[in-house]
């Protein structure tokens, strides 16, 4: 699964060699993701859209749960300690994974990664223009709100076909 | 018509898919990421696993019988996240992010146009062309206006 916006802020270290041998590493990554997608559309045309959804977070979580058993940290907050509503993530995945299995096969994986990414700048401008989830209300900028209208009139393209 | 309405539906699960990253953002920094995505990972199995249980209807081909390679799409997926891990610090959010979007879809017009893993090709047709130009566009915009807001 991608996340693209929240939760990965950290400052950038200086360090162009170090930069320059991660890029071309995460440009890969994202390939990773459409070959994901790839997958996961014929799989559920063949399995049905659900089971190549149980797929996908079944292998995830043995992998994880393997990676953490062995290579993890031993140390940190139990989850039970943490307020419940941090918890709720896992709900929300299914979701996305189910709706890439359905439209794949359809509209391809190039334009259903640009409608993904419309939906989260769109919720993001939104989130921030008008302070929803009790999120401070900051001003968005002329760029950003052009910077959406643009995805919109590419989404609308893809939609003429 | 039913084109728009999938559509729409792929936007707002992109919607949602922020929503999830925003929660998730919170665990991972009091827990560790591999924790809070396998918590992640792992409610998403259950929660699917019940949806099967009272709502799928039953299929002619089960998971066991495709071919392996086809099961691998997770392992995408958990790459794609410790490379993130790794590289984030290193080159900051933003770059990333293009970074990331370039590659996905480069890797998905190509296997659309060649119609790679058992997709149906599709051509790269003259509104595509012109969809990908306005999200590039659209990219250096979110790029500036993030350099600018810090």
């Amino acid at each position: 699964m991608q996340t693209l916006d929240e939760g990965l802020v950290a400052a950038p270290v200086k360090c162009s060699a170090l930069r320059l041998l991660l890029l071309p590493l995460v440009i890969l990554a994202g390939m990773g993701l459409s070959v994901e997608a790839g997958l996961l559309g014929p799989l559920g045309e063949q399995v049905g859209h659900l089971w190549a959804t149980l797929s996908i977070f079944g292998v995830g979580s043995a992998i994880l749960f393997l990676l953490l058993l062995f290579a993890g940290p031993r140390k940190g907050p139990a989850l039970t300690e943490l307020p419940r509503w941090q918890l709720i993530g896992g709900f929300l995945g299914p979701i996305y994974v189910v709706v890439l299995t359905l439209a794949t096969p359809h509209i391809g994986i190039a334009m259903t990664m640009i409608a993904i990414l419309s939906g989260q700048v769109g919720k993001s401008v939104l989130i921030d223009h008008f302070g929803w989830f009790g999120a401070t209300r900051k001003k968005v900028n002329g760029e950003r709100w052009l910077a959406l209208g643009l995805i919109v009139v590419a989404l609308v393209l893809i939609a003429r076909g | 018509m039913g084109l728009v309405i999938l559509l729409a539906v792929v936007v707002l699960a992109g919607a949602v898919l922020s929503v999830q990253a925003a929660i998730n953002g919170r665990l991972g920094e009091t827990v560790g990421v591999l924790r809070s995505s396998l918590l992640t990972f792992a409610v998403g199995a259950v929660v699917t696993g019940l949806l099967i249980l009272f709502f799928e209807p039953a299929q002619a081909v089960s998971l066991l019988e495709v071919p392996k390679w086809q099961l691998t799409g997770a392992l995408f997926g958990v790459v794609y996240m410790m490379v993130m891990v790794g590289a984030v610090p290193v080159v900051g959010t933003a770059v990333a992010t293009v970074a990331v979007i370039v590659g996905q879809l480069g890797m998905g017009m190509l296997i659309d146009n060649f119609g790679w893993l058992g997709n149906p090709a599709i051509g790269l047709s003259s509104s595509r062309m012109l969809a990908m130009v306005c999200l590039a566009v659209a990219l250096v915009f979110m790029y500036r206006s993030s350099q600018r807001t810090g």
